[in-house]
């Protein structure tokens, strides 16, 4: 992964996540605490046994929706810096699906908004994944992201 | 040669389940103006019926926010229909 030197750090990677990479970038001299989540595939799922996943993502907006959720994260907690990198394609058992590291001064910060993140990125970014199993395979059941109201639609009779 | 109807095209994409339902990702529509997104949808379920149930559990997006169903198109827009988001 190549890494820009400052600032917040999104990505979509087809390539196992350089977590260390990742926690590096967000390390300042003015933090004092970073917080990381690690999703990794589960062997699992309802009780049936998961061969392997398959990622896809609607790219372009994808990338838009991270970085969404990073300027999200400065706005709502006193954060120093984030990283947010998501892997694409096939993924076996235990291998790191997403990743997010959040530095800040204080703890409870770097707690919350890592929180905060992954849950907005389960409900918000356009990724699916397929989940492969012995006896077939299935899109995994998802969240539907909150979108504008319809206003004009009811308007339109006569 | 009398006057042609006039269009517009967008391009339209599918993902996760509903590529497989549509039988292909991307695809340019050709559409008369004032069209919703709403009016785009129902031109591939007139094509493909099987798209119908599909409706109500997915969302759309017009150059890449999420746009509701009475969005209209405009000329060179990128139309996503997306199915429940399930990253992480």
């Amino acid at each position: 992964m190549s890494i820009p030197p400052s600032g917040d750090l999104i990505l979509l990677v087809q390539n196992p996540i350089d977590a260390e990479a990742l926690i590096n970038h967000v390390r300042t001299g003015a933090d004092g605490a970073i917080v990381t989540f690690d999703g990794c595939v589960r062997n699992q799922s309802h009780g049936r046994r998961t061969l392997y996943l398959d990622y896809e993502a609607y790219e372009s907006m994808a990338l838009a929706k991270m970085r969404e959720i990073a300027a999200e994260l400065h706005a709502k907690f006193r954060i120093d810096r984030a990283a947010i990198a998501h892997r694409l394609g096939r993924l076996e058992i235990g291998e790191t699906s997403v990743f997010i590291a959040v530095s800040a001064p204080h703890r409870a910060a770097a707690f919350d908004a890592c929180r905060f993140a992954i849950d907005t990125l389960k409900r918000s970014v356009p990724i699916w994944k397929k989940e492969y199993f012995e006896d077939g395979a299935v899109w995994a059941d998802g969240e539907l992201p909150p979108v504008p109201h319809d206003t004009q639609s009811r308007k339109r009779a006569s | 040669m009398s006057s042609v109807t006039p269009s517009i095209q967008v391009k339209v994409l599918f993902f996760g389940r509903l590529k497989e339902v549509a039988g292909g990702a991307e695809e340019f529509v050709e559409l008369t103006p004032g069209s919703r997104i709403e009016e785009l949808f129902a031109s591939f379920v007139a094509r493909r019926p099987e798209l119908a149930p599909f409706r109500s559990s997915l969302v759309a997006s017009r150059n890449q926010e999420f746009a509701a169903w009475s969005t209209p198109l405009q000329p060179g827009d990128e139309i996503a229909f997306l199915p429940p988001v399930s990253g992480g």
